[in-house]
């Protein structure tokens, strides 16, 4: 211990040579149980030389590629999961972006905490994105090299492909693996920039790996965005259908894999697919709140020509929602951070609610309205119910309803948390109390106008839920 | 058969079908590169050695993207020579047949006030509740998350809606019944507002009797023994169902509240310790190593301090009883993370306990690391692969042991037991496993230990 920063510097370099030397026999020695020892083996032992110690160092960026080839290019099981939690545990272990000083008590206001960005620190997702890097067809062999913005359309690509498959088949380990790349570059992307976000510091947002993968020209912005909402809306289907039948069928089907690495995959599978539902949900929201960051800059005079303008993520998932109205009720079942649900809940139904006439409106009420009170209220003018039923339809409109509701009651109740310290309660549980009322008027009012719409059940849930919390709190 | 350009997933094949004049071919060119290889190893060996003394270690380039056909050839000799000594791999089936589902039974609306209280409401003409739709109707409120809005915003989830739920996430056959019944529990469970007690009544919990029944209902052999039965890996049993994740999580989330309401004793949850390394066992989890190491972390932080130190140990005897001494041995050991200092602790007792069992008769741990010094590599009838097992064990039980640090006597031994090993070892054993045993754990554990 009497000299630790050079005893340490030579024994990183030798547990790295060791730990590689590991890994290049493994790479040696294809489709032999040696090899997967092997590579297990290296990945314990970069666990166990940079997490383990308390003042361990994050691997190099080599030790690093190895293990992202792993999860690349990985055929069992073991080695693609192992790999996939020993990433994630090394990111949360050595960040790359984080705030400085948010432990300390007084760190609500941002102005303390500063962002520190470690810049030589490695990166599954390459940051200059115009960087000519030929990847494309020879993916398999740069598999180790992190990925740029076409690889990661690639990649989503692939994620469509594979759940538009009639039957989704758990007969190989490519989704399984392509899932969890999904999922790791997700949570990369959510370390980057949700420190960032908080920064409220364009220059810090913009320099994010998401708006800077966003920003490529590498990629075609909206097809990605339409990609990621059919994933979402696929995914969401498929956790619906009853694919626990389906996976045990495949079973018998001809398979490559032993039966026993196929009951594994299977058990493994409907956790993985519900995960990657989730963090599409979380990119998906990432992106709307790096749009809502940019607007505010944009307002404030922050951007720069450089910042060249992308339609925002809200507006496509709209037109993607008002184009395939089909998939307006596995979205929102399937869409659940209520911010944004409701976002987009509003302004589907302001889209198609006939506005009050200039002369009718009162100015001071107009800011009011495009709320989603606002637009239930909007339901006691029985012409525009009746158009915005012929326009949407009574089905969808009753999925809107209803999941706005859920979505403004999460809003509201967490709200009333807050309230409850600080000791407001009484107008967090009339707000809660209104909109209820507010809900079951607008109902009525839309069952008034169509005498012969069906109400569908989660119409009739969320009727009962507002009935049920009114008699509680009244 | 071109013997130049052997393809990756011809090689399995070629040693099966290939007539034995090409073995002989195989045998000749594989001499030469068994050469090299030695001269590799000892190469490698040696580096190690003057890499105390040398502060410039020589730079390794990282080639992993060139395939090396001489070293896949080598393989193919390697894999010859090892065929007499097959290792099996670890794996144990710790399910067997699953057993009848109870039917789901829905609580009576008469006793479910949440349903009951609606039958009234005038709003009732549009939604129609009757008492023989309750079942669908509560399946809906479940699915579409409203059930979970109801509890937080009334503050009081009843007991026939707990009960069901909870059988529903063991029992129920439907993924998305299932998983939102699971999402259910474990959003009332955690809720985070309060730190010492729920924002709302929750009027029943579930016992450890009910999870251990479930457990046991999806065919959980509480009884196995790894070293009993020969591991029939590929029999054909149906294997655990679907709803084993949901149990896993729902374990997670009770050992979290425990601040606020002890769902398990001590010795229940070391049984649960337990099940979740068996669980570690079974190579139909291996895909579930995320949820399963996440439980492991909860659970061993369930224990107060108090409890801790005799659980530790009884979970570590319990373990290396049972499991049999091969790969599966380590894989209990290795399953337990590195993340906290409990599950060090844990770690490294039942690498010691199972030490124990492997050497009858030693009382402490210095006597095993004597008579494993004692051992003779070069003895023709030297066991490789023990040797590799207890040099896991060892190092597992040693270095992952705070305690242990402060015992310069068991340190000093192990130093030097790790030096027996490296001068004695050579590369021209071709026996499997002696290469494993120095490369896997010399080349930087050792290395390791000059730092601590």
């Amino acid at each position: 211990m009497e000299n630790p920063s050079s005893s340490e510097r030579w024994n990183r370099a030798g547990i790295d040579d060791s730990m590689l030397a590991m890994f290049d026999a493994s790479e040696t020695k294809d489709a032999h149980q040696d090899a997967l020892d092997d590579r297990i083996t290296f990945l314990d032992a970069v666990r166990a030389s940079s997490i383990v110690p308390e003042h361990g160092k994050p691997p190099t960026s080599k030790i690093y590629g190895a293990i992202f080839h792993m999860l690349r290019t990985g055929k069992s099981l073991e080695l693609i999961v192992g790999s996939y939690k020993l990433l994630v545990d090394l990111d949360k272990r050595f960040p790359r972006v984080y705030l400085s000083g948010t432990d300390d008590s007084r760190s609500s206001s941002n102005s303390s905490s500063k962002l520190v960005v470690v810049k030589e620190a490695w990166s599954p997702i390459i940051d200059c994105p115009d960087n000519a890097h030929a990847v494309g067809e020879a993916g398999d062999k740069r598999s180790g090299e992190p990925l740029d913005p076409s690889s990661f359309h690639v990649l989503i690509e692939e994620l469509t492909e594979i759940f538009s498959e009639t039957k989704f088949q758990a007969a190989s380990i490519e989704p399984l693996r392509n899932m969890l790349l999904f999922q790791y570059l997700v949570i990369v992307f959510e370390d980057d920039f949700l420190p960032r976000n908080a920064t409220l510091n364009w220059s810090m947002q913009r320099e994010s790996l998401l708006s800077l993968l966003l920003g490529s020209r590498k990629i075609n912005y909206k097809g990605l965005m339409k990609d990621c909402m059919a994933i979402i809306c696929q995914l969401s289907q498929i956790l619906q259908s009853e694919l626990s039948n389906h996976l045990e069928l495949q079973e018998s089907s001809e398979s490559k894999l032993s039966k026993n690495c196929h009951s594994a995959l299977s058990l493994a599978l409907l956790g993985v697919l519900k995960d990657t539902c989730v963090s599409i949900e979380k990119l998906l929201v990432m992106i709307m709140d790096l749009d809502m960051a940019r607007k505010k800059a944009n307002i404030e005079g922050h951007t720069t020509r450089a910042d060249s303008p992308r339609t925002p993520l809200i507006d496509i998932i709209l037109d993607e929602l008002a184009y395939y109205k089909d998939s307006v009720p596995v979205f929102l079942k399937i869409f659940s951070e209520p911010k944004w649900k409701l976002e987009i809940v509003v302004q589907y139904l302001w889209k198609y609610i006939t506005k009050p006439s200039v002369r009718t409106r009162k100015s001071n009420d107009y800011t009011e309205d495009s709320t989603f009170v606002g637009a239930l209220k909007c339901f006691s003018n029985k012409t525009s119910t009746k158009s915005l039923i012929k326009k949407i339809g009574v089905d969808v409109v009753q999925f809107l309803l209803a999941h706005g509701f859920q979505a403004q009651l999460s809003i509201l109740s967490k709200g009333n948390a807050d309230d409850n310290i600080a000791g407001n309660k009484e107008g967090g549980v009339s707000a809660l109390v209104d909109l209820c009322h507010t809900f079951i008027s607008a109902f009525d009012n839309l069952r008034s106008t169509d005498e012969h719409m069906e109400i569908l059940s989660i119409g009739k849930e969320a009727l009962f839920t507002a009935a049920t919390i009114i008699s509680m709190k009244s | 058969m071109d013997m130049n350009d052997p393809l990756d997933f011809e090689v399995e094949d070629a040693l099966l079908k290939s007539p034995p004049i090409n073995n002989k071919r195989k045998k000749i060119i594989g001499l030469d590169d068994l050469l090299q290889d030695h001269y590799r190893e000892q190469d490698k060996l040696l580096e190690k050695g003057n890499k105390k003394a040398n502060t410039k270690a020589k730079k390794k380039k990282s080639s992993y993207d060139d395939k090396d056909s001489k070293e896949a050839k080598l393989t193919r000799i390697l894999k010859a020579f090892g065929e007499e000594q097959e290792i099996p791999l670890w794996g144990v089936k710790v399910f067997g047949d699953q057993k009848a589902f109870p039917p789901l039974e829905f609580p009576d609306l008469g006793s479910c006030n949440l349903l009951q209280s609606f039958l009234n409401n005038k709003l009732n003409s549009v939604v129609e509740l009757t008492e023989d739709k309750g079942d669908i109707f509560l399946e809906g409120l479940l699915v579409n998350g409203w059930l979970s809005k109801l509890a937080f915003l009334c503050g009081h989830v009843e007991k026939p809606v707990a009960i069901w739920a909870f059988n529903t996430m063991l029992y129920s056959s439907k993924e998305e019944l299932r998983r939102s019944s699971s999402d259910f529990w474990c959003a009332i469970l955690s809720s985070e507002r309060e730190v010492d007690r729920f924002p709302f009544k929750i009027d029943w919990f579930p016992e450890y009797t009910d999870l251990r029944r479930a457990l046991d209902i999806f065919g959980f052999l509480f009884t196995f023994s790894s070293s009993a039965e020969p591991n029939n890996l590929d029999s054909d049993t149906e294997g655990p169902p679907q709803n084993i994740r949901s149990w896993i999580r729902f374990i997670t989330a009770c050992c979290l509240i425990r601040s606020k309401k002890a769902i398990f004793s001590a010795v229940e949850a070391e049984e649960i310790v337990e099940i979740i390394i068996c669980l570690f066992l079974d190579r139909q989890f291996q895909g579930l190593l995320v949820l399963l190491n996440d439980c492991m972390e909860a659970i061993v932080n369930y224990f107060t301090d108090q409890e801790w130190c005799s659980s530790c140990e009884n979970i570590a005897k319990f373990i290396a009883c049972r499991v049999s001494k091969d790969l599966n041995c380590i894989q209990t050991v290795e399953c337990i993370s590195e993340a906290s200092s409990r599950s060090k602790q844990l770690r490294s007792a039942v690498a010691y306990q199972t030490l124990f069992t492997c050497f009858d008769g030693v009382n402490s741990g210095e006597e095993i690391l004597r008579s494993l010094t004692a051992i003779n590599f070069k003895d023709k009838s030297c066991d490789f692969f023990k040797m590799y097992i207890h040099l896991v064990l060892i190092e597992n039980w040693v270095l992952s042991n705070s305690l242990i640090e402060d015992n310069p006597v068991i340190y000093e031994m192990f130093c030097r037991y790790l030096q027996h090993c490296s001068t004695l070892i050579s590369a021209t054993n071709l026996r499997s496993y002696a290469s494993k045993v120095n490369e896997t754990t010399f080349l930087f554990f050792t290395l390791d230990l000059v730092t601590v």
